[in-house]
C-alpha cells in the first residue's frame, strides 16, 4: 500500500456519510455525468452525489471510478472529433 | 465513418423491425467495439500477456455482450444522456471488469482472501520516511486504527477492507470470488469506515491528527 493510498483512504473514513450511493446507481447516472461535464456544467454542484461516489470510488475501490475515467476520456475525444477509429485502435493493439 | 442518430432515432430504429433495426444493431455494434478495444487499450498493461489478437477478440466479445444488454435494458434509456454515451458504458464496464479478469486469472485469490490478518504495518514503502518521532507516532496511530479493524468490524468487513484496500485486489474479483455483488461489498465497506470513523472518535483521535500523522512524511 503506497502512502498516499493511505491517506486518502483514512481521510476517506472521516468523510463517510450516513447514506452514501450503492455503485448501481451510480452506473445509472454516470452517462447523464459525464455529458452535462462536457458541456461545461459544475457537476460536483449539480450532481454532488455522483461527484461524491466517484471521490469515495477512487480511494477505495476504484472500479466505478475508472470506467467513469475511460468513458470521459472517450466522450472528450468525440466532442473534440479525435476519438479514434476501430481500424486506429486495432492498429495500436 | 461512424453512424450518428439523434436519441430518438436510435430508440427508434432499435425498437423496430427487420432492415432498420438490423442496421441500427451493426451501426451500434460498431461504437460498441470502439468503446470495448478503447477500454482495453487504456488497461493495456493488465492484459500484457494477450496477443494483439486475443486482445480484438476480448473486445469482439465484450461489444457483443454490450450489445445484448443493452437491448435488453433499452426501456430504462431516459434521455437523460446521449444514446451513446449511455450505451458506451456498457461496453466499458463490461471490458474493464474483462480486463481485470484477465490481469489476475493467474492469482490464487483464496489465500489472499482467506488471510484476513491485517498488516502489522500497511506501507509498502517506508524509504522516504524519515523523521524517526512522526514515525513512531504513526506507528501508534496504526497500531489503534489496525486493533479497531481487528476487532470491531465483522470477518466479512475485514475481509474486504483487507482485500480491497490493504491487498489492493480488484472490486470486481473480489466480488467474483465471494459470489457477491458490488453493491454488497460496497455496503461492507461503507458499513466498515463507518464504525471505524466512530470509534476512532470514541477514542479521542480527530481527522487533523491522523491525516497530519499519515499525510506528511511518509
Amino acid at each position: 500500500m503506497q502512502p498516499l493510498r493511505l491517506e486518502r483512504w483514512v481521510r476517506l473514513i472521516y468523510e463517510t456519510q450516513d447514506e452514501e450511493s450503492p455503485c448501481s446507481e451510480l452506473f445509472d447516472l454516470v452517462a447523464e455525468y459525464v455529458d452535462r461535464e462536457m458541456r461545461g456544467e459544475a457537476v460536483a454542484e449539480s450532481m454532488p452525489h455522483v461527484k461524491h461516489t466517484l471521490d469515495v470510488c477512487r480511494d477505495q475501490c476504484r472500479a466505478c471510478f475508472e470506467e467513469y475515467e475511460v468513458l470521459r476520456s472517450l466522450a472528450r475525444l468525440e466532442a473534440d472529433g479525435r476519438a479514434p477509429s476501430v481500424d486506429d485502435l486495432r492498429q495500436s493493439l | 465513418m461512424m453512424i450518428t442518430r439523434t436519441n430518438a432515432g436510435w430508440l427508434r430504429a432499435l425498437e423496430s423491425t427487420g432492415e432498420e433495426q438490423a442496421a441500427a444493431i451493426v451501426d451500434l455494434r460498431a461504437y460498441l467495439l470502439r468503446a470495448a478495444l478503447f477500454s482495453l487499450h487504456r488497461s493495456r498493461a493488465h492484459q500484457a500477456h494477450l496477443t494483439p489478437a486475443a486482445i480484438e477478440q476480448l473486445a469482439e466479445d465484450c461489444a457483443q455482450d454490450a450489445l445484448l444488454a443493452i437491448l435488453k435494458q433499452l426501456h430504462e434509456f431516459r434521455g437523460d444522456s446521449r444514446f451513446t454515451t449511455w450505451a458506451y458504458k456498457f461496453a466499458i464496464n463490461i471490458a474493464m471488469v474483462a480486463a481485470r479478469r484477465e490481469s489476475w486469472k493467474h492469482v490464487s485469490l483464496d489465500q489472499l482472501l482467506d488471510n484476513s490478518n491485517v498488516p502489522e504495518w500497511p506501507i509498502r514503502d517506508e524509504r522516504t520516511a524519515i523523521d524517526p518521532d512522526q514515525l513512531a507516532l504513526q506507528a501508534d496511530a496504526w497500531a489503534v486504527m489496525r486493533d479497531l479493524i481487528e476487532h470491531d468490524l465483522t470477518d466479512r468487513q475485514r475481509q474486504v477492507v483487507k482485500a480491497i484496500v490493504f491487498d489492493e485486489i480488484p472490486m470486481d474479483e473480489v466480488v467474483r470470488h465471494l459470489d457477491s455483488n458490488r453493491n454488497a461489498i460496497y455496503k461492507n465497506l461503507h458499513d466498515a469506515r463507518s464504525k471505524l470513523k466512530t470509534r476512532l472518535e470514541a477514542r479521542g483521535f480527530n481527522v487533523q491528527e491522523i491525516l497530519d500523522l499519515f499525510g506528511k512524511g511518509t
